[in-house]
């Protein structure tokens, strides 16, 4: 039998969805090809065929900065990934949005299970102990300036699922309600895509609020 | 032996928010045991990089896996294998039961396996063919930080069982950060001969640009980031009258895969002389 994340895959592309992020997904005589949102039918991009090309594709901006955080609205462009089924297809996804997949398998069997923001500062050790110290309020200003889907520092295109502690509280009153919401395409554009859930903050988010507390 | 089909391997490193190559290192690793067929799946996850260790907790829902080995790409014991991984990872101790049945199974990280002190020297010999050992000082470098605290140790450990064997005229440690310094090397060594191999699992800043510069093979901001990876390239380097050869970081050697797969294979081992656990592994 099929693994459950690509049985998943398979569905969500039967069901005629051709995004994730900021790619596009399209399938022709069995072969799926992606290619970045904007890049769509220019012809002049450079061909990849292995889902491990994926790595250096997503490693880099445009401006050829690292991307720590993969699901920012950052990736490169002028490339074209052809990939001959869909074990390919989720390894080169698990690449471009590593975890993803995966995350989304586990909110569709409806046991997702996303850790209040609280939680996960509490939990830190060593360096990252004193960001939970960051009020409601430097909550509420961080992630609605770090988690943003357009226009962030970086910004990130997860759909947020963590509340902000044991109130169920959405973290930021900065964002707009879509923010939270899956699957709403997080480019803006309004089309269908694969959401990228965030079930719980990253260590970036976290090791910004450790910024914001020092500061202070 | 691990069971065919039923087992998952998860590769945990450190992952970097500013080095592109702190990763590289598990995912080449991940891929070459893949390509064996030995687990039905295998995955890295990183404290700093995606997918995150908590993302872990969510990577194994195919039903068919039912054991989960945990090795930690990592060159010792310290913060991250003792704290950091099982708080993120939620485990339990050596042996974890999840909810759903599944087994998680904490390994020692690679650099702990004895296997490690024979890469060193076969780093070492192959950056300096036809080197006379006994005219030889080879300084395992580490970087000796505080949150680290293991590093230093495990590079002594090293040096320790390699100064056993009698080859080389002198092994020593050095580090970036504490005493016996890097930068101190042409007084710490006396042979005409000197090969340094960073004790770290990736290559960064550290062993592109730092450590030559504490060597003085290269000058401080000298070269563009693209460049520096050639610093490996050009031995060896004639400085204070000796031939320094420099070795990138050992974590990078391919037969790390190996070193992993045993790890993975030693908590049976070691699980099995415990002798009660060793109904629940085979279970
Ligand atoms: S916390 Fe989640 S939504 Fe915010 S930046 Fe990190 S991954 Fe993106």
């Amino acid at each position: 039998m099929r693994p459950p994340v690509e049985r998943l895959l398979a569905d969500w592309i039967a069901s005629g969805t051709r995004g994730i992020g900021q790619i596009r997904i399209t399938q022709s005589g069995g072969i799926f090809s992606l290619c970045h949102r904007e890049d769509e039918g220019r012809s002049d991009l450079a061909v990849h065929r292995s889902p491990n090309d994926a790595i250096e594709i997503a490693k880099y901006t445009d401006a050829g900065e690292y991307r720590p955080l993969k699901t920012a609205p950052n990736l490169r462009r002028g490339w074209w990934l052809e990939l001959p089924d869909v074990e390919a297809l989720q390894r080169a996804l698990d690449f471009f949005y590593p975890g993803r997949l995966a995350a989304l398998a586990v909110w569709e069997a409806n046991r997702l299970a996303p850790t209040p923001l609280r939680a996960t500062l509490e939990r830190q050790t060593g360096m990252y102990r004193v960001a939970a110290k960051i009020p409601d309020g430097g909550i509420d200003q961080l992630v609605g300036r770090f988690c943003r889907s357009q226009d962030g520092e970086p910004g990130c295109l997860r759909t947020i699922m963590w509340a902000r502690d044991g109130t169920k509280a959405r973290p930021s009153l900065r964002l707009p309600l879509d923010k939270y919401i899956a699957p709403v395409d997080q480019t803006g554009r309004g089309e269908n895509v694969i959401p990228l859930l965030c079930q719980e903050a990253c260590n970036l988010l976290v090791a910004e609020a450790r910024k914001v507390v020092k500061s202070e | 032996m691990i069971s065919q089909g039923d087992a998952a391997l998860l590769i945990t490193g450190h992952g970097s928010t500013v080095n592109p190559d702190s990763s590289a290192p598990s995912l080449a690793q991940a891929e070459a045991i893949r390509n064996r067929r030995i687990f039905r799946e295998v995955v890295c996850s990183f404290w700093k990089e995606e997918p995150s260790l908590r993302d872990a907790l969510l990577l194994f829902g195919d039903p068919e896996i039912r054991e989960v080995y945990v090795v930690p790409n990592f060159i010792s014991e310290g913060y991250f294998t003792q704290t950091v991984i099982p708080r993120e990872l939620e485990l339990e101790g050596s042996l974890t039961r999840r909810a759903n049945g599944q087994l998680w199974k904490y390994c020692e990280p690679v650099g702990s396996h004895s296997a490690v002190t024979e890469l060193l020297l076969a780093r070492a010999a192959e950056i300096a063919p036809g080197v006379e050992e006994a005219e030889t000082t080879l300084l395992i470098v580490g970087h000796g930080t505080a949150l680290n605290d293991q590093s230093a140790v495990a590079a002594k450990r090293q040096v320790d069982k390699i100064s056993a064997l009698g080859r080389y005229a002198s092994v020593q440690s050095a580090y970036m950060e504490e005493p016996p310094l890097i930068a101190d090397w042409p007084r710490l060594t006396t042979t005409p001969n000197v090969v340094v191999v960073p004790f770290f699992i990736s290559d960064g800043l550290h062993s592109y640009e730092d450590i030559p510069v504490l060597l003085g093979i290269e000058k401080e901001g000298a070269m563009a980031a693209t460049r520096l990876r050639g610093v490996f390239r050009s031995n060896p380097h004639r400085l204070h009258g000796r031939a320094l050869y420099y070795a990138n970081a050992i974590g990078t050697a391919p037969q790390f895969a190996d070193i992993i797969l045993a790890q993975a294979e030693n908590f049976e081992r070691c699980t099995l002389d415990l002798g009660a656990p060793a109904q629940t592994v085979s279970s």
